[in-house]
């Protein structure tokens, strides 16, 4: 029915009629066009169109028209037809095994309820092709069919198959025409597409077109890179043989092998020409070698290499263009001109930092190497991301400097790094049984908390964050050991400098049981309360890399009725000790701290107590002799050791115990420490890590002896319990804990160890790398008896898995290849267990 | 088991209906929330939709979960855009995200995103009744962004790198000009100037101190009584005693 119509002209909408409604309801889809009965229109117009655009995003229908029904004086009555798009209802993958059915339907996005297009069906059958294309594939057929599900209204169900056929080897690569570069050469410069070859493990025969096409041209690279300026694939060829596999033949031209003639550098201002041939390093006469040419201009494998684009931008150039041109090829000889446009040298205006939902600002900024005002340099934005990863307070993987507004005109230039933050919170929260009772323990770590919200309620979400300061708090108690501790660190005291505060406390207790060891004995106890107060600086010099950092350290041990084995010759008294530690360390390790790629990490401290014995007048030597260190009896008499009197106070013997308590009332010691670690990159994510340590603990006043305290205990995980004596316990895989000291600790050790690390994933949520390692190392009683090649050698296998709610865990397998304890056979496998050891 | 965890696991939509409208009057947003969550899908596009649809926003914002709340009340006044609470939603959906913007020294993308969603209620809605609350939570939001600029170039001169802090408070001042920290601004950078100048080299002494010193005259020019006054004439002091040496 025809209406002749005004253009625009004016109506009251009388009504709206739906028609060709299938699943929908008449009334759902009035209400998507928003327009109402009574309300003014213009037909043809503006809202018309307005509402049949709004319906075609709704993604729903494949028609929509409007037609005019009729027109009643001023009243419009409208027909909407509609055609609805049929929806998924149902989807069967033929010729694949269930479980792979299920990722597609998943990858494929296969999901009920979806619109079914053409363009749908289409961009599956290409997704799936493309999809075991990849895998080598070749021959994949995909073949999809709609049918009409009758169970619900204006349904389909898709039918896919799929049908894969094996996987399609490379049997044969064939070159014709290569005199210069030999067949073998050429293949290994095909990186992707390889023959079908027994024992190909890493990389698998397969050919898949894309990664063809870009093999032809590394291809001709190989030649570029010996100088064959020319050479050229004349034609290659693909054919199918019978038995799933193919052979390729390509045939070449090589030309003639070319020498680089004159380098002229045109348009530099900022650089001298000398300066720029000697980052280039390629000389008139050398064989001609595009790739290398290329790489030495701006090498994109390379982001921080050194290249003549980075020679610029490290020095504010961001706005410099270089390229290489041509301008004459005489005989065999090609004079290059190095194009380059200076620009303007940036300078940075805004500095900004997006997604710190957590870390405030001045946690951030202060760790920025870039500020405002500043020259460009794309090193500084390098190191500022490496920095901002050793944090622990973001995903590393993720940060992301952002190049906003560069101004070539005004030579100015906005930077925004972009972060995630990570969960940087450990806790440990476990009970068990062992020991005689019920073992407590309770553990917090936060490493970016915020003490200054400590008492603000509304910042507990659920800890008080964002400060950057690192708090710890660590329970752990059974019926007859409690222990305590407490530690902050706050990295930029003042907020002036990085000068790293750090404070701890802790306190443990030991009782014996009572009688019947149902219950503890407080009269028979053991207590140690310990206070540690460092100061860390990051120094200038030699470069800023380098950390100086101070500790005074104080520990009182209180002895009532209790026998310390080995460590005490008494049982009621105190020892204390007051020690300064100094120690120069230096950390250039990147990027992820928790799997560096490189640089080196050492420490080299030395520790010490005062030298009482310097000025106390005490004669260590004749303690024994001393009547007032004699053995005596109740009455005051002189005994000896088997209680009896004696005539003579020469005769009396000797009271230990209260030898022991003179020499131990204030602990008297140095020693000094080293360990080194180095990073290296070798291929890929492989990754070298060197170690070498040493230690050694003196005495000053050699009568008074080297103290039982802080000795070394070599040998095992190296991973620290409880340590009531200061001992350090040094890792040495392949021997049982501590097995290479004696029972009371030695006084100094060395080791070394070379370890091959290999990520697995380096995921935010789980870092996993797997490790070999060769170790070897010794410890010794005294410096006389110090051999430092006499060492205990292993080798091993390990993995490690970090997570940041757990920590790091991981497990190693090793051999150790020499006797310990005086035998003579090899010591053997070890399975030792990480838990928690950072490195 | 309460009527509520019934009317929960029942499958009519119209017992649901009546019982989150009544949890909702009586103010029991949270339990209201769960039964809207599960009928809303249904009512879409259905004359009580509308209805539902603003309870629902609503109840999140009550419940102060305005991360929902903006959405919801965005997705309402989106597609109820005649209805009598459309404008009301608007501003709600605009108050939400007032609401989630953090604290200065964080992530600002909440409160950029207020920002421009108060700017579009203003000029939506000129004549409306929240025109003034919606005015000062805008007010407010870019108080904020400038205090988190300020603080970030006074952090530079906290740092000593007071090349970093003037540059900062120089971007700041010019692209804040009507800021509230402009006294502020222009101390700190004077600050910074003043220390630049006396760690300076002697060759670039003089032209350092001068900068202070104009800075100076800028601060009492636009702010004579400032409360600064005290601390920038003991700077002022100095650097005129520093110049005099280089007027000989």
């Amino acid at each position: 029915q025809e209406t002749s119509l005004d253009k625009g002209k004016k109506y009251i909408l009388g009504g709206l009629e739906v028609t060709g409604v299938k699943s929908y309801n008449e009334q759902t889809v009035v209400t998507f066009t928003g327009l109402q009965i009574g309300q003014e229109i213009t037909v043809p117009g503006e809202e018309i169109s307005k509402v049949i655009t709004k319906l075609w995003n709704l993604n729903l229908f494949s028609d929509i028209s409007f037609f005019i029904t009729r027109v009643e004086g001023e009243k419009v009555f409208l027909e909407l037809q509609i055609e609805e798009l049929p929806t998924l209802s149902d989807v069967k993958i033929t010729g694949l095994k269930k479980k792979k059915t299920d990722d597609i339907v998943k990858e494929a996005e296969l999901k009920k309820g979806k619109k079914v297009t053409e363009s749908f069906i289409a961009n599956t059958k290409n997704y799936l092709l493309n999809k075991y294309k990849k895998q080598g594939y070749l021959n994949t057929k995909v073949l999809i069919n709609t049918v009409p599900d009758t169970s619900e209204a204006n349904a389909v169900k898709m039918i896919v198959n799929i049908d894969t056929d094996e996987k399609v080897k490379v049997k044969n690569i064939e070159f014709l025409g290569n005199e210069k570069l030999k067949d073998n050469q050429l293949k290994k410069a095909m990186k992707n597409t390889k023959e079908k070859q027994f024992g190909r493990f890493w990389k698998k025969s397969k050919f898949i077109p894309e990664d063809y096409d870009t093999d032809l041209s590394t291809l001709i690279d190989a030649y570029k890179e010996k100088g064959y300026r020319d050479a050229r694939v004349l034609e290659d060829s693909v054919v199918y043989n019978d038995d799933h596999t193919i052979d390729i033949k390509i045939s070449v031209e090589e030309g003639d092998r070319y020498y680089f003639g004159d380098i002229d550098f045109v348009g530099n201002a900022a650089y001298t020409d000398n300066d720029l041939s000697r980052v280039l390093g390629i000389k008139k006469g050398d064989v001609y070698n595009g790739v290398l040419l290329r790489e030495r201009i701006a090498d994109e494998t390379k982001p921080d290499g050194n290249d003549i684009t980075n020679y610029y931008q490290n020095t504010g150039y961001l706005f410099s263009r270089i390229n290489p041109v041509e301008v004459s090829a005489q005989n065999d000889t090609i004079d290059f001109e190095i194009r380059i446009i200076e620009g303007k040298p940036a300078y940075f205006n805004n500095v900004t930092v997006t997604g710190n939902e957590r870390t405030n600002d001045h946690v951030i900024y202060r760790n920025l190497r870039t500020r405002p005002g500043q020259l460009y340099r794309k090193e500084n934005v390098f190191r500022t991301i490496r920095e901002l990863g050793a944090l622990g307070y973001f995903d590393a993987e993720q940060l992301s400097p952002n190049i906003i507004n560069p101004d070539p005109d005004a030579g100015t230039v906005d930077i925004q790094y972009g972060v995630v933050e990570a969960g940087s919170s450990q806790i440990e929260l476990q009970g068990g049984y062992g020991g005689g009772g019920f073992i407590g323990t309770l553990g917090l770590r936060f490493n970016n908390f915020s003490i200054k919200n400590l008492f603000n309620k509304d910042a507990y979400k659920p800890v008080p964050m964002g400060d950057g300061q690192t708090l710890a708090l660590r329970l752990q108690a059974s019926k007859f050991y409690q222990t305590y501790s407490f530690s902050f660190i706050e990295p930029w005291l003042g907020g002036k400098k990085p000068v790293q505060f750090s404070t701890s406390l802790s306190r443990t207790l030991q009782f014996r049981p009572t009688a019947d060891y149902r219950d503890a004995d407080k009269d028979q106890r053991f207590v140690i309360t310990g206070i540690n107060v460092g100061m860390a600086k990051r120094l200038e010099w030699p470069d800023d890399t380098f950390q100086l950092s101070h500790a005074l350290s104080y520990q009182h041990y209180d002895i009532q009725n209790y026998a310390v084995g080995g460590l005490f010759p008494f049982s009621n008294g105190t020892s204390q000790q007051l020690a300064y530690t100094v120690a120069l360390s230096r950390d250039n390790t990147f990027t992820n701290p928790i799997f560096p790629m490189g640089g080196s990490k050492f420490v080299i401290s030395a520790k010490f107590s005062p030298p009482y014995s310097l000025f106390n007048g005490v004669d260590y030597a004749n303690l024994e002799n001393d009547p007032d260190y004699k053995l005596k009896d109740a009455n005051g008499n002189f005994i000896d050791a088997e209680g009896n009197p004696v005539a003579s106070v020469d005769d009396a013997a000797a009271d230990e115990a209260k030898i022991g308590q003179e020499k131990l009332k204030w602990l008297e010691f140095y020693k000094v420490k080293f360990q080194g670690d180095w990073y290296k990159q070798l291929v890929g994510q492989l990754v070298l890590r060197t170690n070498a340590e040493f230690g050694f603990l003196g005495a000053y006043n050699q009568e008074r002896g080297v103290v039982p305290f802080e000795r070394f205990f070599v040998g095992g995980d190296g991973l620290g319990n409880y340590a009531l004596d200061g001992r350090e316990n040094v890792q040495l895989r392949g021997y049982p804990n501590n097995s290479l000291s004696n029972r009371d600790g030695s006084t100094i050790f060395n080791k070394f160890s070379m370890e091959l690390r290999y990520p697995i994933t380096l995921k935010q949520t789980a870092s996993i790398y797997t490790l070999g390692f060769l170790e070897a190392g010794n410890a010794f009683d005294s410096f006389d008896e110090y051999s430092p090649f006499d060492i205990k050698r292993s080798a091993g296998l390990g993995v490690r898995i970090f997570m940041p709610a757990f920590g790091l865990l991981g497990i190693d397998f090793a051999y150790g290849f020499d006797p310990i304890y005086g035998g003579n056979t090899a010591n053997g496998w070890e399975t030792h267990f990480i838990i928690g050891q950072q490195f | 088991c309460s009527e509520y965890q019934k009317t929960l696991k029942n499958t009519d939509v119209k017992a649901k209906y009546d019982l989150a409208e009544e949890l909702y009057d009586s103010g029991d947003y949270k339990r209201a929330l769960r039964l809207f969550e599960q009928i809303a899908p249904s009512y879409v596009g259905k004359p009580q939709g509308e209805r539902i649809l603003y309870f629902f926003a609503d109840a999140y914002y009550q419940t102060e979960d305005y991360y929902l709340a903006a959405y919801q009340f965005e997705r309402f006044s989106k597609s109820y855009p005649r209805s009598d609470k459309a404008e009301e939603a608007a501003f709600l959906s605009a108050k939400s995200k007032f609401m989630l913007s953090p604290k200065y020294s964080n992530d600002q993308t909440e409160t950029n995103e207020a920002i421009d969603k108060l700017q579009i209620f203003i000029n939506n809605y000129p004549s409306s009744d929240y025109m003034s609350e919606a005015n000062e939570m805008a007010r407010e939001l870019r108080n904020k962004l400038d205090k988190k600029a300020f603080e970030v170039a006074k952090q530079y001169n906290t740092l000593s790198d007071y090349k970093a802090s003037i540059k900062s408070f120089e971007l700041f001042l010019s692209d804040s000009p009507g800021s509230i920290y402009r006294e502020d601004a222009l101390f700190y950078k004077m600050t910074a100037e003043y220390n630049l100048a006396v760690n300076s080299i002697y060759a670039r002494m003089e032209e350092r101190l001068s900068a202070a010193k104009s800075t100076y005259t800028t601060l009492l020019k636009y702010f004579p009584e400032t409360k600064y006054q005290k601390d920038a004439d003991k700077m002022l002091a100095v650097i005129d005693n520093e110049l005099q040496k280089f007027s000989k």
